[in-house]
């Protein structure tokens, strides 16, 4: 008799539970859903909605590289079938930030963004090239250059005035400066390296009260002085199992019981994520880690 | 194994949270506290240049609409409020002061709101080179000002999880008295507020 009654039971809560994790996987598919992803940065031109012929992309492609040969600016295209619910501010600068054009200091980049369900426009200009593409001179661009074209339908023919317009705006009155220097991260690990010192040395001085409080009170310096979590952990790790060595030479016979902490500390320092990453060359065109203060205008047809 | 094992076990466990408990992201705590700053003074300063660009505009409108009077009145009395206000990174520690701060700027977008409202109504004037450049420089500001919010709101917010979390807010309190900052309640006050949009 207990057998007939659990069976229906437990089938009853089996199924609720799968009921329970479609709608949470179908909730979150659709929350997930909501923010157009960042389209990979493929090259100059991103065309998305395929609405350019490939000699345009071509010649504009080389147009822009040579422009950034010449002057370090970085100038991209994006045209998306549809923003999908977004604002176009607030995509635009999300994109332009994410695939960082211009360079790291200079912040030299711009973006012509197209949407074509929208019918919308905009022209994200970075920090560094506000000072001659203004607000103004893009609205103008896009006023004079842009609209007029797409509203006869031209969409390739809007896209390379745009270009030309914002090129020629920029030219002449911008001076390249020199490229900016690799991206220092060595600074964190620097940090660490002056904890772990630190540590040794408070901990040694520890060592002589008692073979233990020398490498706890020395880990518990470095992690102070290092950048909280990962890198305070590797510091702390670090400065502890040295510090325990030194103190096991002195009996000996010890060494193997500490190869659980080695594990440990390469483990932490391989799930570290102070490297910002390198953009790398996907298809040699790169982000050169230039950033946007949402300077620009915006338009429609 | 015996008693031996036991002890050295209670002597890690003991290290590892003595560990956890010491650290507690003075360094970090500090560097969140000047990026806070730095980006409350993006803000700033964004707020500043929209109030810099709002003479030029208000004789722009006046040229071609005198007589909407309340309109171009209000427009000014509100930047005067707006700029009135003593803004400085010490605000941070207020929050009386931080929320009159925000009120007074969004009466000041609601002013320009109508105001570019009114200007529909002139078709000359929309045609004004003039006021079309002042125009897009107002539209770029105002979005400036937006990136600006959300930037700071996200710092923000880290900063206020350091000093939330355990163990890091016991270095917060106890050491660096340093408390929660106010933030933003949203990242675009113009989205919320919904100005006419002007179509060219």
């Amino acid at each position: 008799m207990d057998r007939k009654q659990t069976v229906p039971v437990r089938r009853g809560f089996v199924s609720c539970f799968i009921l329970a994790s479609t709608l949470t996987s179908a909730l979150a598919f659709v929350f997930l859903a909501h923010a157009l992803d960042v389209p990979p940065l493929t090259g100059r031109i991103v065309d998305l909605a395929r609405v350019l012929p490939s000699s345009t992309v071509e010649s504009l492609t080389a147009q822009l590289a040579a422009h950034e040969t010449q002057s370090s600016n970085q100038v991209a295209v994006l045209i998306v079938p549809s923003l999908e619910g977004e604002p176009l501010e607030e995509f635009s600068h999300r994109v332009a930030t994410t695939w960082k054009l211009g360079q790291k200091g200079t912040d030299n980049g711009a973006l012509l963004l197209v949407a074509i369900k929208e019918r919308k426009v905009r022209i994200e200009v970075g920090y560094g090239l506000e000072g001659v593409l203004t607000d103004a001179r893009s609205a103008q661009i896009i006023r004079n250059e842009i609209v007029p074209r797409f509203r006869a339908g031209d969409i390739p023919g809007g896209v390379t005035g745009g270009i030309n317009a914002i090129v020629k705006t920029i030219e002449g009155t911008y001076q390249a400066p020199e490229k900016a220097g690799p991206r220092q991260e060595s600074d964190v690990i620097g940090q660490v390296v002056v904890a772990v010192i630190v540590g040794l040395l408070v901990g040694l001085v520890f060592m002589n009260i008692h073979r233990l409080i020398g490498p706890v009170a020395g880990a518990g310096i470095s992690t102070l002085l290092a950048p909280w979590l990962v890198p305070a952990l590797v510091a702390s790790g670090i400065t502890l199992l040295l510090l325990l060595m030194i103190g096991a030479s002195g009996t000996g016979g010890r060494r193997s019981r500490y190869s659980g902490m080695d594990d440990w500390v390469w483990y932490s320092s391989r799930g570290g994520g102070w490297g910002g990453g390198s953009f790398g060359s996907r298809g040699g065109f790169s982000g050169g880690g230039g950033d946007f203060g949402g300077g620009g205008a915006s338009g429609n047809w | 194994m015996g008693r031996t094992w036991w002890k050295n076990a209670l002597v890690t466990v003991t290290m590892i949270s003595a560990l956890s408990v010491s650290g507690c992201g003075y360094n970090d705590l500090q560097g969140l506290d000047e990026d806070t700053k730095a980006a409350w003074s993006e803000v700033i300063n964004q707020y500043q240049r929209r109030a810099d660009l709002i003479p030029n505009l208000v004789a722009t409108v006046k040229g071609y609409a005198a007589h909407e009077k309340e309109t171009l009145e209000g427009v000014v009395n509100a930047r005067a409020k707006a700029t009135g206000m003593q803004v400085t990174p010490e605000v941070l520690k207020d929050s009386a002061a931080f929320e009159a701060f925000q009120k007074a700027q969004a009466g000041l977008t609601s002013a320009l709101g109508r105001l570019i409202a009114i200007a529909e109504n002139y078709p000359n004037l929309k045609a004004d080179q003039n006021f079309r450049d002042l125009q897009s420089q107002l539209e770029g500001t105002e979005n400036r000002i937006t990136v600006a919010r959300k930037r700071y709101i996200d710092r923000v917010a880290e900063y206020n999880k350091m000093v939330r979390f355990f163990p890091t807010n016991l270095t917060a309190k106890l050491l660096l008295h340093l408390e929660e900052r106010p933030n933003f309640m949203v990242a675009d006050e113009n989205a919320v507020a919904k100005p006419p949009e002007v179509k060219f």
